[in-house]
């Protein structure tokens, strides 16, 4: 099986959609005979060979991470690309990738039902959405903490290479549960605001400036300084 | 003591109900296609009649803006706090959006949803906007505000001519979800064969 892949992350090949991806594509390519060609949409002015690309496929892979509760834009400028190709294609599966960086899978279900529905305005047979939260944190986490969810990644990507389909189970576990229990969540905060967010801000001497509103008029600005 | 509540109470309602007329409009006129008038004619019109019931209506054409799509790098978070590193035209858009009490959204609908123009301008106002911690509200994680109030928002939509009414329905569930997400409430969506009036009736009643 020849799978086209489409890497929608504006952050590129430094993304985290890339790492699930590799996971994934190793565990692809177990079954001997799969290939895959992937692209990265941030690369916009290749554009004109992602539409041929998408054209030519038989198996599509398109993983985008959520941004403010859809697609990136680069991702919604390639979906615009494609127009042309409403209602021509008959044979080409696609199935899709969508990660957030909120932990709840919730965020990406409006998102997951618009990607359901333009499988069906491209004329491909939808394969359906898999859904994972809180991967923002992964390149920052210790290895040991990413590795369980690598090598699901990994497992999704070995059944895919094997029966073209992704399994419901491992889906249901990538999703995890859709709402997050307070206590959960109190951990969590402590882990991002505290650690995350500040450690970053401190690096870019930017922790001082943390809550300037530069636009805001009641606001003590800072944009005129 | 009761009565000077009461007293207050009244004139507190009254003026809302008197201030609520005047309000800061701004329309997000996601239209990519110069050669779309009859978009930009729609758009036209109603900023015309909501400046007729005397509110301060600003237009932003986004195609004429130089806004770079955003590359997820958190400078609006970590690096330049508030705004993007792009030091694009985004900038003027973030500005008159936290200053305004209503904000439309406008798009011709392009394969079931609106614009990868009004999408890129949308993910980057938000992001700047916010802080990037988070917080737990009704039960789900979002980000906690910058600024100490945000503008209500609605949804203008030119519906294509493979655009059904399920189209229309998962774009609403999407902006109703970036609604809370940018800590406000959402209007309404409303398509460009709504005659004008009943748009600006709708903005006037919000």
């Amino acid at each position: 099986m020849k799978l086209t892949i489409f890497n929608g992350s504006p952050r590129g090949v430094n993304s985290n959609t890339k790492i699930l991806l590799e996971h994934f594509i190793n565990g692809f390519t177990e079954t001997e005979g799969n290939s895959y060609e992937l692209s990265y949409l941030v690369r916009i002015k290749e554009g004109e060979q992602f539409v041929t690309l998408f054209q030519e496929a038989e198996h599509i892979l398109v993983a985008t991470p959520l941004y403010v509760d859809a697609m990136p834009g680069i991702v919604k400028a390639f979906i615009e690309s494609l127009e042309p190709l409403c209602g021509q294609k008959g044979n080409a599966d696609i199935g899709f990738i969508v990660q957030s960086g909120f932990p709840e899978p919730n965020h990406s279900r409006y998102l997951e039902r618009y990607l359901a529905k333009l499988s069906a305005r491209l004329g491909c047979r939808y394969n359906g959405t898999v859904i994972r939260g809180g991967v923002e944190g992964i390149q920052a986490l210790p290895g040991f903490m990413s590795k369980k969810l690598l090598k699901t990644f990994y497992e999704l990507g070995r059944i895919y290479g094997k029966t073209g389909k992704f399994d419901e189970q491992l889906v249901r576990k990538l999703a995890g549960p859709e709402r997050w229990s307070r206590f959960k969540f109190g951990i969590m905060r402590i882990m991002i605001n505290a650690t995350y967010w500040n450690h970053m801000l401190k690096k870019n001497n930017a922790l001082g400036k943390r809550f300037d509103r530069p636009y805001g008029v009641e606001s003590g600005s800072t944009e005129s300084v | 003591m009761t009565n000077v509540k009461l007293y207050f109470r009244v004139t507190s309602v009254l003026n809302t109900a008197l201030l609520e007329r005047q309000m800061k409009v701004t329309i997000l006129n996601g239209n990519p296609d110069t050669s779309n008038h009859t978009f930009d004619d729609y758009l036209k019109n109603l900023s015309d009649t909501l400046t007729a019931s005397e509110h301060n209506v600003t237009t932003l054409v986004l195609r004429d803006m130089d806004i770079r799509y955003c590359v997820g790098c958190w400078g609006c978070w970590v690096k330049t706090p508030g705004h993007c590193a792009a030091r694009d035209d985004l900038g003027d858009v973030c500005r008159v959006y936290i200053n305004s009490d209503f904000v439309l959204f406008a798009s011709p609908v392009i394969m079931g949803f609106p614009s990868a123009l009004l999408k890129k301008v949308q993910e980057k106002a938000a992001l700047s906007v916010l802080l990037p911690y988070f917080e737990q509200v009704n039960n789900e994680v979002r980000h906690v505000g910058r600024y100490p109030r945000y503008p209500r928002i609605g949804l203008l939509l030119e519906r294509s001519e493979t655009c059904d009414d399920e189209d229309i329905q998962i774009i609403n569930d999407i902006y109703a979800r970036f609604a809370l997400n940018v800590k406000t409430t959402y209007g309404f969506t409303r398509l460009t064969s709504d005659p004008v009036k009943e748009v600006a009736d709708e903005i006037n009643h919000l």
